[in-house]
């Protein structure tokens, strides 16, 4: 099907757009067409910026304009997302991206646009009369679900699959006749989500192959010049990433390595811009409530979900607090297949620890004794590193 | 000659007396195929045939106990390594077998006893009842009833999710009677093919209604009362609704044995009972859904809709119908556990189907029945369950027993391992 350029513009991820770019056979032919056809001053800031947005997990690309640079900038920055051949990048890229275009389609409030939308992608979506298929409550106010769109099953489910909270679920929709009937801000979202997948990077088996590439594209000048401060940035950002809660949470105070590996892996999910279910997102923010964590580090931690909402997670954040829930204990995060003791290897969630008051090897019960234990055990090193010391000051004032 | 020489020599005639006769599946030479023979334990797998010939010449040579043929297309079939194989897609399999879900005629025909304190007794019991051991042998027998509950369960997958919440063409859909205790569905529908394994896995949550969240389906609580699911809302709260209402219908009897079967106190029945009246009236009038019944919280609903759901969602062999890798029993060949034909069935020919008494002879699994011809057999087994086939009932038999039966029952008994031709001992 043919769509209108205005969209392809605006929604550079349809798949419209490789009749827009037929005459080009490969990426180093795009690049040489882009660099005829525009000036560096006409793109490098926009580029920039919006990875220095994707950097800082803002949730919006302040300078997005639907043009047909944005068209071309969208092959760019894939380009360059492939280059830098780093998913943590790539990540934060897809998310806001897709953000980005799940605002820009919540603006959209053209039915037949979202149609266009769907078709160019191949989904197979009908519109069709007006069905009431739910009526849902928010503090006692009722709202009755109305559509004119549904989505053949099997396409919900490719869209559907990798988001992770309850609503989702193929048994929780109004499933007829093979169409799946959803509201408007519901297919936009699975539109978010496949915007997302668009950025994401596989492992790259022959990096010899990508390095020959990545010289090849390093020809085009602007496109090196680019590509070497996007890497000056993130640089700059990472070491900023990698220790963020410590930083708010207590100066100085390496807390990380204390975490059992349940707490590890949400919060490596997390940075890297992965969805999270709803059980794992309340096990993290009930854990971090227990040690006392502000809440602005917690729901900065938050912040590079593909579904982040401020509003409703500092709300979340402040309810569990006031509540003061407690983390789930060992057994629970099993039976919630939230344990990862077997994946990490890790040596006292596997084999426990030796009780010197019961003279026994004992299982960890609770993630909070895992942090307790390590900072026991951290903090009898540093006595008997100190204690080391002394000594060695002692023997040294003896002998001399 | 040992039972199993004679079961191979079974077997080998009749595959050559009907030429094997086998129907050609769809995409055949995407298929892989596998073998179980009668003396190794180890499938032989990874096999591709070029057409239906080379099968059916295959499997008359061999004549093995059980023959597989994958949901899955591959692009060389041969090949032993899965990631070399060429993943091409899989037909979405469903499997329904009694052996996976509880029929109360089991508890009569169904045995086991224990290798650990050699206790044996009747019904399905995960461990033994006596020393707790998992080393328990079963006996799963076959029973009309449990295969009409099979077959019901294959009805009410197919005309209450298949065809009308997912569309599903029925020419698309295969049926077969499984050989044993249940029935096989692929539906061969090329976009079904890509779904990946955690599709299905929805696909499958959809049929059981396992993982609901009531919740949100429309149950909540508000001012200490309790909301249920609007009848408005279409989908599983629709069904679960429904299936509500029928079991309002139901006698107290029947309610009451419901409720006690998901754990409820007497008291608590009591009061359900007593409002039973209002909760009927509530599903006439379609703008009330107050749900308030005394001494029942969200929690207690949430135990009742798990039961409802229950009643209402398939009873299916949920990993086989997720694994994209899937061997499933090739129609019209031999189950080495019964000796029955693996029976392709329409949609409209299951109605009438009895794989215990059918009436349309080229649609019956019991291919042994020859008359005039009975076989001398000894029972091995300690207790051996009464065999109904063909309207008439054999057994029970106890271990020693010297019994003559026709050549069908000779061919299921030794295929179970319950007996031994008398003549070769």
């Amino acid at each position: 099907m043919k769509i209108s350029p205005e969209l392809l513009f605006q929604y550079p991820w349809l798949p419209s757009l490789e009749d827009f770019y037929s005459d080009l056979s490969d990426p180093l032919d795009f690049l040489n067409k882009f660099s005829s056809k525009f000036q560096l001053n006409d793109y490098e800031s926009r580029i920039l910026n919006l990875f220095r947005a994707a950097f800082d997990n803002l949730e919006e690309i302040s300078d997005f304009i639907a043009d047909e640079l944005n068209a071309y900038l969208y092959v760019f920055i894939k380009i360059l997302v492939y280059i830098l051949d780093n998913k943590r990048i790539a990540n934060r890229i897809a998310n806001l991206y897709s953000k980005q275009s799940y605002k820009e389609l919540l603006d959209d409030k053209e039915d037949a646009n979202l149609y266009d939308i769907c078709r160019d992608l191949n989904l197979n979506v009908r519109y069709g009369d007006l069905v009431r298929f739910k009526e849902e409550y928010d503090k006692g106010q009722k709202e009755i679900l109305e559509t004119r769109f549904s989505i053949q099953f099997q396409d919900y489910l490719k869209l559907s699959i990798h988001l992770r909270d309850d609503n989702r679920k193929l048994c929780h929709k109004a499933l007829i006749n093979g169409y799946v009937y959803l509201k408007k801000r519901e297919i936009k979202r699975l539109l978010q989500e496949y915007v997302r997948h668009k950025f994401m990077i596989k492992d790259v088996d022959d990096k010899n192959i990508l390095e020959k590439l990545k010289q090849e594209f390093f020809k085009f000048e602007e496109f090196k010049s680019i590509y070497d401060n996007i890497l000056n940035e993130w640089e700059l950002k990472k070491e900023e990433f990698e220790y963020s809660v410590d930083i708010h949470f207590e100066e100085g105070k390496e807390f990380q390595g204390l975490f059992p590996p349940c707490i590890k892996e949400i919060m490596t999910k997390a940075e890297e811009g992965q969805n999270l279910t709803h059980i794992e997102r309340l096990y993290l923010v009930f854990f971090l409530h227990a040690l006392n964590f502000p809440n602005e580090t917690i729901i900065d931690i938050f912040k590079g979900l593909p579904d982040f909402d401020r509003k409703k997670t500092e709300y979340q954040v402040e309810f569990a607090k006031k509540k003061g829930y407690t983390p789930h204990s060992c057994n629970t995060l099993k039976a919630l297949n939230l344990c990862k003791a077997a994946k990490y290897d890790d040596h006292l969630c596997l084999k426990g620890y030796m009780s010197k008051k019961y003279n026994e090897q004992r299982a960890i019960k609770h993630p909070l004794f895992y942090v307790q234990y390590h900072q026991f055990k951290r903090s009898m090193m540093k006595n008997k590193q100190k204690e080391s010391n002394k000594k060695e000051n002692e023997s040294n004032q003896i002998s001399n | 000659m040992s039972p199993i020489k004679f079961l191979i020599r079974t077997f080998k005639d009749y595959y050559k007396k009907n030429e094997a006769n086998l129907r050609e599946v769809s995409d055949f030479t995407k298929r892989e195929f596998a073998f179980l023979p009668w003396d190794k334990s180890i499938m032989l797998r990874h096999m591709g045939f070029e057409n239906i010939d080379t099968l059916n010449q295959y499997i008359i040579n061999s004549a093995p106990r059980h023959v597989y043929s994958s949901g899955t297309l591959y692009k060389h079939p041969e090949i032993p390594n899965m990631e070399k194989k060429g993943y091409e897609g899989c037909d979405l399999i469903v499997d329904i077998d009694v052996d996976h879900f509880y029929t109360p005629c089991k508890d009569d025909h169904d045995g086991w006893y224990c290798k650990s304190c050699l206790k044996n007794g009747k019904g399905m019991p995960p461990a033994c009842p006596e020393c707790g051991s998992l080393k328990i042998k079963r006996i799963s027998w076959i029973c009309e009833k449990c295969l009409d509950i099979a077959k019901k369960e294959v009805q009410k997958l197919l005309f209450n999710f298949l065809i009308p919440d997912f569309g599903i063409d029925q020419n698309s859909v295969m049926i077969a009677f499984s050989g044993h205790r249940g029935y096989h569905l692929k539906v061969e529908d090329e976009s079904l093919r890509p779904l990946s394994s955690e599709a299905r896995r929805e696909i499958v949550d959809y049929l059981t209604g396992e993982n609901l969240n009531f919740e949100l389906l429309g149950l909540r609580t508000r001012s200490g009362i309790v909301y249920g699911i609007s009848q408005k809302n279409l989908g599983w709260a629709r069904k679960l609704n429904n299936e509500i209402q029928l079991l309002l219908t139901q006698s107290d009897m029947a309610i009451e044995h419901f409720l006690l079967n998901l754990g409820f106190k007497k008291n608590h029945i009591k009061s359900f009972l007593n409002y039973k009246d209002t909760f009927l009236e509530t599903f006439r009038n379609s703008e009330l859904n107050d749900w308030s019944v005394e001494g029942f919280d969200i929690n207690k609903w949430k135990i009742f809709l798990k039961g409802i759901a229950k009643r209402v969602g398939a009873n299916i062999d949920e990993p086989v119908s997720i694994d994209i890798h899937r061997l499933i029993r090739y129609p019209g060949t031999l189950h080495g556990r019964t000796g029955f034909k693996v029976q392709d069935l329409s949609i409209e020919e299951l109605e009438e189907f009895n794989p215990l008494d059918a009436n349309n002879k080229s649609k019956d699994p019991i291919v042994f029945e020859q008359e005039g011809i009975e076989i001398n057999l000894k029972i091995v087994e300690e207790f051996v369950p009464a065999t109904k086939i063909k309207g008439i009932t054999y057994g029970p038999y106890d271990q020693g027993d010297k019994i003559k039966v026709p050549k069908h029952i000779a061919v299921y008994l030794l295929c179970k391992e319950v007996a031994e031709p008398v003549s070769m001992i």
